[in-house]
């Protein structure tokens, strides 16, 4: 059987190694899975407290 | 005979060089990868197709074993990519190399029973009994998960070149006998249909490929999260 032939296994081996763990990794690596704007909720709301936050006040009153 | 039934498993050379080099390399230029938002068609297809594999194939599994779908997804790409342009004619195969295989197999299982060795000690472990046996044979038991542990990459490697080889083999034979029997035309036709079935049910080599996977899955899964 030919595929017993090991003089040839090294070179397949070396050859598959960065064929399929290099190549292949790198270019799904580089495949943007990016999200619709349309599904993308707006995830920076910010609840708003009625009195100032203190940051806010301590620029405009640096007296408190 | 023998020789001419076994030549198109010799790695190839061309002029005493391999070509076996660029044969192997060839399914990663059928991925073209784009940093276009929108890309063109062939491009958007196969992410959306590994997009979908991914989901897959990784659903059952926890946050740890989600470390490992880059490997996996570009394991069954690349697997199911070099089955399917072996079945174009007078092509190479480099899956049917039990070389290749091995060196396939056996780092990647070898990865998930460390991977479980270090993490989960005694679970992994503690596979090595299933629960409830009765005392006198827990030695034989063990010896016997043992040995059943060893021949998972063995089986992985083994079941490949195997199931790709003979599929070759057989598509060879019949059109083979086809030819053969073209003179007397009788039984052309009919061999002519058993090849054309057979040829679609080794597309199912693609299958072959979602094994491969799928036991290197679950295998990463029994070792990863109990």
């Amino acid at each position: 059987m030919p595929q017993l032939n090991t003089s040839t296994w090294f070179i397949t081996i070396m050859t598959m190694l960065p064929a399929l763990y290099l190549i292949m990794q790198l270019k799904l690596l580089n495949t943007n899975y990016h999200f619709s704007p349309l599904q993308k909720e707006v995830s920076n709301t910010q609840v708003f407290n009625n009195s100032w936050q203190l940051k806010w006040t301590k620029i405009y009153l640096p007296h408190l | 005979m023998n020789e001419n039934l076994f030549t198109p498993f010799m790695t190839p050379t061309l002029l005493g060089l391999p070509a076996v080099v660029p044969i192997i390399l060839f399914p990663t230029l059928l991925f073209p990868t784009s940093k276009h938002l929108i890309s063109n068609r062939l491009i958007t297809i196969q992410q959306n197709l590994i997009q979908l594999i991914m989901k897959q194939m990784m659903m059952i599994h926890n946050a740890k074993g989600q470390t490992w779908s880059l490997m996996l997804m570009s394991l069954i790409i690349f697997i199911a990519t070099t089955n399917l342009l072996g079945l174009l004619p007078h092509s190479f195969t480099p899956t049917t190399q039990l070389s290749m295989n091995l060196a396939m197999a056996i780092p990647l299982w070898a990865g998930t029973v460390i991977t479980g060795l270090r993490f989960k000690t005694k679970n992994s472990l503690a596979h090595f009994l299933p629960q409830g046996t009765p005392t006198p044979l827990i030695p034989m038991l063990v010896v016997i998960e043992t040995i059943s542990l060893f021949i998972q990459p063995m089986a992985l490697a083994v079941r490949l070149t195997a199931n790709i080889t003979a599929g070759h083999l057989l598509m060879h034979l019949i059109g083979s006998a086809t030819l053969a029997l073209l003179t007397a035309s009788f039984l052309a036709t009919s061999l002519t249909l058993v090849l054309l079935v057979l040829l679609t049910i080794l597309e199912m080599a693609v299958a072959l490929i979602q094994a491969y996977v799928f036991t290197l899955l679950v295998s990463l899964y029994l070792h990863d999260n109990t």
